[in-house]
C-alpha cells in the first residue's frame, strides 16, 4: 500500500523538495508540479493516488485546479496551506478537496493525513445490503456506484465512506467526532466543518430536496443521521 | 451721465408730443369741425388718458394743463379769453386734471409691477444658472474664489468679496474692487449680521449652515433683491458644505486605502515569512519522526521545531494584529456551547500542559453565547497559554462559566505568581509585557490585545482580578445566542 504514487503541486521549490526526500523515505512513489496548469497536464497523463496542493500559486491558483481536477476524476486531494481560517478550509473543501492541512505542518501529522486520505473503508459492511434504494436514488456498496434516475452519480471515495458509515447504522444519531474517527481516521475529531461540507455535497448529490433532506438528517448538537425510508407493505 | 441726458431729452419730447396732441385736437375741432364743448372736453379727456397711460404723469399733467387752457380759450364761453363764465366749466377742468393724476398714477404702478415681475423673473433665471454653475464647478480649483467669480459673473455685478472662514480667506472678483473693507466681512461672518452702506451702495451678508457661520458675501450694486441675497448666500452655504462633505469622504477613503495597504503589506510580509517555515518544519520533524537520531540529535532537533512554532506564532499573531487593526475583524456568529469552544481549544493545547491539572467547572445550564467559533477559540488559547507561560508546571488551573443576566462570564483562573495592581490594566496593551518575565518568557505582547479586540467585537468585556502572589484570574464576557439555533 505504500507504494502509492504521490503528486506534489508547489510553486515553493524547497518544499517539492523536502516532500519528495520524505516521501520517498516513506515508500510513496512521488512526482511534483509546479503550478495548477502542470499538475492538470500530470493528472492527465498518468495515473496518481493523491495529490498534495499547494493552495497560493501562481496561475490557475490551488482552489481552481482542486475544482478541475475534481470535476475529472474522484482522487483525493490534500490542501496544504498557509492561510488557516475555517472559511478557507470551507470554501477548499467545497471545491472537492478532501482534507486541509495548514502550513507548516509536521512530517508525522501530514503522513497521517495521506495515510487516512488514501485509507478507503473495507467493502462489506456488515448488515448492510448490497444496494439499498432510496426512493430514486440507488446505492451500490459492491461497486461504490450510486445511481439517480438510473444515472450514475459521482461521489469521492470520502464521500461514499461517510454515506456508507451513516447507512451501516440507520436512525441512530452518530456524533460528529465519532463520525471523522471512523472515515477519516483516528487522529480526527474536531474537524465539524468536514462534515457539513460533506454532508452538504451529499445532498446535492442523492436527496430529492438537499434543503429539505429525507436521508442525511441534522442532529442538533450532536452529529448526523440516517433516516431509512420505512418499506411501503 | 449720458443716461440720465438721454432720458431728459426723451422726456422733454413727449412733452412736447403731448403738446403737439392737444395742439392737433383744438386745431381739429377749432377749424375743421364744429361740435359741441362737451364733445371737445371727451376728446381732451381721452388724450390725456392715452398720455398718462403710455408716457406718465409729467407728460400727463402738461397734456392736462395744454388741454384746459386750450378748452377755455377756445371752446368755452367767452370764446377768445382765459376767463371762465360758467362755474361747471371749473368741473370740466378738474375732471381734465384729476384724469392726468390717477391714469398716470395707475399706469405708473402698473408700469412699475410688470417692470418688478420682470426683475424678478431675470434674478430668478440668474439664481437657477447660479445654482446650476455652483453645482458644475470644477472640485479640484480653488472653490471659494470660484463661487466669488460665480456670482459676479452670473449676477453681473461690479464687485463681490466673499470671506470663507474655514480658510480665513477673502476672496475678491468683478471689475472693481469692491469698497468693503476685510474687517467688515469679518464681523459680518462672526456677528451674523446684515451690514448695509447706502452711500457705496454695497450690502454685507453673513453664510451660515445649520446655525454655524462659515462665511459672508459682500456685493456692491442695487440691483440684487435682499431676497435672492438670501438665497445666494444660502446656495454658497450648500456648495461649501457639499465641497466638504465630499472632502471628508475623500480623505476617510484615502485614510482607509492606507490602512488596508498597511494591512495588506504586513499580511503579505508575514507569508512570505511562513513560507520558508514550511520546509524548515518539514524537514526537521521527519527528521525527528524516522528516529535514526542519537538523543543528544533529537533534543537539538525539538529545539528547532519548537523556536520554528514560536516564529509562526509571532507571525500568525502580526497577521491578526494587522487584520484587526484594518477593522477586518469580521465576525461569523452563530450560537456556541461554551463548553464546546473550552474543549476544542484544551485539546489543541494538550500537549503543553506539562502534567497540569485542569479543572472545568461549566454547569450543563449556562446557555449558549453568540460568537464566532473561531475567534472566541483564539481568545480562549490564548488566554491558556498566557496561563501556561506564566505559571509553573504542575500548578493547577481552573476554568469556569457562569450565567450573568445578558451574558456568560467565562473565567481562567491560575495558581501563579500573580500580575502586580499598576500592570493589571497594561497586560492588555498592545506589546506590553510583565515587567519581571520579560526577559524570561517569550511572547510578542499582543496576545492579550488581540483577545480583547476579538472579546470586545463580541460586545463583551475581559478584565483580570489577581492579588500577587496568589494567581490571576482572567474573565470574559459574550452575549447569550438571541435564539437557541443549532449549528
Amino acid at each position: 500500500m505504500t507504494s502509492a504514487r504521490i503528486l506534489v503541486v508547489d510553486d515553493e521549490p524547497q518544499i517539492r523538495r523536502v516532500m519528495r526526500t520524505t516521501l520517498v523515505a516513506r515508500g510513496y512513489m512521488v512526482s511534483d508540479a509546479r503550478s495548477g496548469e502542470e499538475a492538470l497536464e500530470k493528472i492527465r497523463e498518468e495515473r496518481f493516488d493523491l495529490v498534495l496542493l499547494d493552495m497560493n500559486m501562481p496561475g490557475i491558483g490551488g482552489m481552481e485546479t482542486c475544482r478541475t481536477m475534481r470535476s475529472r476524476s474522484d482522487i483525493p486531494i490534500v490542501i496544504l496551506s498557509i492561510r488557516n481560517t475555517e472559511k478557507d478550509k470551507v470554501d477548499a473543501l467545497d471545491a472537492g478537496a478532501d482534507d486541509y492541512v495548514t502550513k507548516p505542518f509536521s512530517t508525522p501529522e501530514l503522513l497521517a493525513r495521506i495515510r487516512a486520505a488514501l485509507r478507503r473503508a473495507p467493502l462489506s459492511t456488515p448488515g448492510l445490503p448490497e444496494v439499498l434504494e432510496l426512493g430514486r436514488t440507488a446505492i451500490d456498496f459492491a461497486t461504490r456506484r450510486v445511481t439517480v434516475d438510473g444515472k450514475e452519480v459521482r461521489l469521492t471515495p470520502k464521500e461514499f465512506d461517510l454515506l456508507r458509515y451513516l447507512a451501516s447504522s440507520p436512525d441512530v444519531p452518530i456524533p460528529h467526532a465519532k463520525l471523522l474517527q471512523s472515515v477519516w481516521g483516528p487522529d480526527y475529531g474536531q474537524e465539524v466543518e468536514y462534515l457539513r461540507v460533506f454532508i452538504n455535497q451529499l445532498r446535492k448529490k442523492i436527496e430529492p430536496e438537499p434543503s429539505r433532506p429525507e436521508y442525511l438528517l441534522t442532529e442538533p448538537w450532536v452529529g448526523y443521521r440516517f433516516r431509512l425510508p420505512k418499506k411501503p407493505q | 451721465m449720458k443716461k440720465e441726458l438721454l432720458a431728459q431729452v426723451i422726456k422733454s419730447v413727449r412733452i412736447l408730443g403731448a403738446l403737439a396732441l392737444i395742439g392737433a385736437i383744438t386745431f381739429f375741432y377749432f377749424r375743421v369741425v364744429s361740435v359741441n364743448s362737451v364733445t371737445v372736453a371727451l376728446t381732451f379727456l381721452l388724450a390725456v388718458l392715452v398720455v398718462a397711460a403710455r408716457w406718465g404723469l409729467v407728460e400727463a399733467l402738461a397734456a392736462s394743463i395744454a388741454g384746459m387752457i386750450c378748452f377755455n380759450f377756445f371752446f368755452l364761453p367767452p370764446i377768445g379769453t382765459l376767463t371762465i363764465a360758467d362755474p361747471q366749466n371749473w368741473v370740466a377742468l378738474f375732471a381734465l386734471v384729476a384724469t392726468a393724476l390717477i391714469a398716470s398714477h395707475l399706469s405708473a404702478s402698473a408700469r412699475r409691477e410688470a417692470l418688478e415681475s420682470t426683475r424678478r423673473q431675470h434674478e430668478m433665471e440668474r439664481l437657477y444658472t447660479l445654482s446650476r454653475n455652483l453645482l458644475l464647478l470644477d472640485s479640484r480649483g480653488p472653490l471659494a474664489q470660484q463661487i466669488t467669480n460665480q456670482v459676479a459673473q452670473v449676477f453681473e455685478l461690479p464687485g463681490v468679496a466673499f470671506f470663507d472662514r474655514t480658510s480665513d480667506r477673502i476672496h475678491r472678483a468683478g471689475p472693481h474692487d469692491i469698497p468693503v473693507e476685510d474687517s467688515r466681512l469679518r464681523d459680518a461672518a462672526l456677528q451674523g449680521t446684515v451690514f448695509h452702506d447706502p452711500a457705496a451702495h454695497t450690502t454685507v451678508m453673513p453664510i451660515s449652515l445649520g446655525g454655524q457661520p462659515i462665511g459672508s458675501l459682500g456685493i456692491e450694486g442695487t440691483r440684487v433683491s435682499e431676497t435672492a441675497l438670501h438665497a445666494i448666500a444660502n446656495l454658497t452655504a450648500i456648495t461649501l458644505e457639499r465641497a466638504h462633505a465630499q472632502d471628508v469622504a475623500t480623505r476617510a477613503e484615502a485614510a482607509r486605502q492606507s490602512e488596508e495597504l498597511k494591512s495588506t503589506m504586513l499580511d503579505a510580509l508575514a507569508h512570505e515569512f511562513k513560507t520558508p517555515l514550511t520546509p524548515i518544519k518539514a524537514a526537521v520533524t521527519s527528521m525527528l519522526s524516522d528516529g535514526s537520531s542519537s538523543p543528544t540529535h533529537q533534543e537539538l532537533l525539538r529545539i528547532v521545531v519548537e523556536e520554528t512554532d514560536r516564529l509562526n506564532t509571532m507571525l500568525t499573531e502580526a497577521i491578526q494584529m494587522s487584520r484587526i487593526e484594518a477593522g477586518q475583524l469580521q465576525l461569523h456568529k452563530s450560537p456556541q456551547a461554551m463548553s464546546g469552544l473550552l474543549r476544542t481549544q484544551l485539546e489543541k493545547l494538550a500537549e503543553g500542559l506539562e502534567g497540569r491539572k485542569v479543572n472545568v467547572e461549566v454547569p450543563e445550564d449556562v446557555p449558549h453565547v453568540s460568537a464566532d467559533p473561531e475567534l472566541i477559540g483564539t481568545v480562549i488559547w490564548q488566554l491558556l497559554n498566557n496561563a501556561l507561560q506564566y505559571t509553573p508546571p504542575g500548578s493547577p488551573l481552573t476554568i469556569r462559566a457562569h450565567a450573568e443576566q445578558t451574558a456568560v462570564v467565562v473565567s481562567l483562573e491560575d495558581c501563579g505568581p500573580g500580575i502586580p495592581e499598576p500592570e493589571q490594566q497594561q497586560v492588555f496593551e498592545k506589546f506590553y509585557r510583565g515587567k519581571e518575565h520579560r526577559q524570561r518568557i517569550p511572547g510578542t505582547g499582543m496576545g492579550l490585545t488581540i483577545a480583547q479586540e476579538i472579546v470586545r467585537a463580541h460586545q463583551g468585556r475581559i478584565w483580570v482580578e489577581s492579588q500577587p502572589g496568589k494567581g490571576a484570574k482572567f474573565s470574559f464576557s459574550l452575549p447569550y445566542a438571541a435564539k437557541e439555533m443549532a449549528p
